[in-house]
């Protein structure tokens, strides 16, 4: 029994030496050619993605200037520019706090700013139409400083951002409904220089 | 304009109270019932074209309805004229009178000089309860100014039956919507006359009137900063005022007029600030974390009521001059903004919260007897006072888009002021212009 066991250890050991052994010379032989060869493109490859890199950042820039809509309104001074790509956050009613909700909205915006540090931005505050001028005025005048000085705590300068409150006058949706309200308590960003 | 109310200052009392001075309707009782009054066919003399009785009528009649204190008779009811002595209603055509249902008869009559320049109008006004004279009065002067003297004489029948002077020679400034924005209007205590003040086609907000009643202050947009403007009540010599960083807002002149109360945003939320008559030396009367709106000042100059959302809610506060002695005025309702102290001193008008609506109350200036004032019908915004403390001006959405609106001080007899569509907000109310 001990006798046959050995035998069949040996046999199977040989197997495995031929089946492991063959391969292992050939991968050895030509290993010098692959090399050369993987080199060249891993080279290629960071070129290309180097000039993707490029590429990208360069049509990001493009966007961003393809988003700007520059915008005069009637009555107060100067062209301003709106980006779609500069989002509104919005406020609970008689609220000024920054919601949970929208921090990554304005972390967005601050990568933006971050990324073209020659813009200049006025947040707007607005409220939805329920309360009086004079104290929409001033709750708008919080909702836009709130929002300003998020901005400011991730870092942008606040030389960078004004404020300006238009508490219930310049309604987004001029609706009287809960639906339009939501939508109307917001702070926007416009671009006073680029 | 204002010339004119000048030049119509002749005034001839023809007869004195014949009795000591008797107050008829007690306006200041929370409910009176309006006096029945006669107003006879305003009569031309010589050559004076019908026309312009017919037009002083009106404009009486008006005046006396929208007093609220009168309840003016219709004409088809009337006996025939009234038959005379030496210009005077004798006392049988007076007996006659009576069955027409009123108790106070008012007669006059008006001249158009040769020259077609100036007029001569005459009043008479007569108790037909007692069967007495109680006073006649003339005027005289230019044609343009005939308007205001045909108010002149509203405002002394209503002397002479409540004690105190109307207010139909006062305006009310008042903003509306035009386009995107809005432009500040003003427009006489009886609707007529309305004219814009500005016309930029920004957003104007908030107009204030200087305690001379020569200057309006509002808030505008033109330079994208909420900054204080001042401009002449003829539409000239405007000019930014105060333009702090941020808000520059609700505007209260200190009744001596030396002082100015605001909102100004300079320190990153609104505070009520006080600034010289002149913009300068800001000193910031409110303290802490609240957003602090719409400054009002007490008829002594002593107090200013204000907005606080200190508690959590926007609430009424009164504080001293200087910022001290805070008091709390509302508990009631979560959401009273907007005050405004009454020219009497006793109350305080503000918007507040109630049933899903905003209403006008008012309360009493140690916060006890809170009144609301408007119907279920529509949002109330923005009151303020007539310059004699009887009439309260706001705005309301009860017949759709906003419009001004005024009523008694008691409640009685809202009316909107002009016809038009709406887009009608933040009404202001002259003193008296004369």
């Amino acid at each position: 029994m001990t006798k046959k066991c050995l035998i069949i250890t040996i046999l199977i050991l040989c197997v495995g030496l031929v089946l492991t052994g063959c391969p292992k010379k050939t991968v050895v032989k030509e290993e010098p050619s692959v090399k050369k060869e993987e080199a060249t493109k891993a080279e290629a490859e960071r070129i290309a993605k180097e000039r993707e890199t490029k590429a990208k950042e360069e049509a990001a820039k493009k966007t961003f200037e393809d988003t700007l809509v520059a915008k005069k309104e009637p009555g107060i001074e100067g062209v301003v520019f709106e980006s779609s790509l500069l989002k509104d956050i919005h406020f609970d009613f008689d609220k000024y706090d920054v919601r949970l909700g929208d921090v990554p909205i304005l972390k967005e915006n601050a990568a933006l700013l971050q990324k073209y540090p020659k813009i200049k931005i006025q947040i707007e505050g607005h409220c939805d139409e329920r309360g009086t001028i004079e104290y929409n005025l001033a709750l708008g005048e919080r909702r836009a400083n709130s929002t300003k000085n998020y901005l400011v705590s991730l870092g942008i300068s606040p030389e960078r951002i004004s404020t300006i409150s238009y508490g219930k006058e310049k309604p987004l949706d001029p609706g009287h409904h809960e639906e339009a309200w939501t939508k109307n308590r917001r702070a926007h960003t416009i671009i006073t220089a680029k | 304009m204002i010339n004119y109310f000048t030049l119509v200052c002749f005034v001839f009392l023809i007869f004195a109270p014949i009795a000591e001075a008797r107050i008829y309707l007690d306006i200041n009782a929370p409910t009176f019932v309006q006096i029945p009054i006669v107003l006879t066919k305003w009569k031309s003399v010589g050559r004076t074209p019908s026309s312009l009785s017919d037009k002083i009528y009106e404009i009486l009649a008006n005046d006396l309805t929208l007093s609220g204190f009168f309840k003016v008779i219709d004409i088809p009811q009337l006996p025939p004229p009234l038959r005379e002595k030496e210009g005077v209603s004798n006392e049988r055509s007076l007996q006659e009178w009576v069955s027409s249902g009123g108790e106070i008869l008012l007669s006059g009559e008006t001249l158009l000089e040769s020259d077609g320049l100036n007029f001569k109008l005459k009043f008479h006004l007569f108790d037909l309860v007692e069967q007495k004279h109680i006073v006649g009065k003339q005027y005289e002067g230019p044609l343009p100014a005939l308007r205001s003297a045909v108010h002149r004489i509203a405002d002394e029948v209503i002397l002479q039956i409540t004690g105190e002077k109307g207010v139909h020679n006062t305006k009310i400034a008042y903003s509306v919507l035009q386009g995107s924005g809005k432009e500040i209007f003003i427009a006489d205590f009886d609707g007529a006359n309305i004219r814009p003040l500005t016309r930029n086609q920004s957003i104007n907000l908030s107009p204030a009137w200087s305690p001379d009643g020569k200057k309006i202050a509002f808030t505008s947009y033109l330079k994208r900063n909420t900054d204080l403007y001042l401009i002449d009540v003829d539409g000239k010599n405007l000019q930014r005022f105060l333009s702090y960083p941020g808000l520059n807002a609700s505007p209260s002149w200190s009744p001596d007029g030396k002082q100015i109360a605001l909102m100004l945003g300079m320190q990153g939320k609104s505070d009520i600030f006080l600034v010289d008559a002149n913009g300068g030396n800001p000193r910031r009367l409110t303290k802490g974390h609240g957003n602090e709106a719409s400054p009002t000042w007490s008829s002594d100059g002593e107090w200013i009521a204000f907005v606080s959302d200190r508690s959590g809610s926007p609430q009424i506060y009164v504080m001293a001059r200087d910022g001290s002695k805070v008091r709390r005025l509302t508990f009631e309702g979560s959401y009273n903004t907007n005050p405004s102290w009454s020219p009497k001193g006793d109350r305080i008008a503000f918007c507040g919260r109630a049933e899903g609506r905003f209403h006008i109350f008012t309360i009493g200036s140690d916060g006890s007897g809170l009144r609301r004032m408007t119907p279920n019908s529509g949002n109330n915004e923005n009151p303020c006072w007539s310059p004699d403390g009887r009439y309260i001006a706001f705005s309301s959405t009860r017949t759709g888009a906003s419009k001004i609106f005024i009523m008694n001080a008691n409640g009685f007899n809202q009316r909107s002021l002009t016809s038009s569509k709406g887009g009608e907000s933040g009404p202001a109310w002259s003193r008296r212009l004369e």
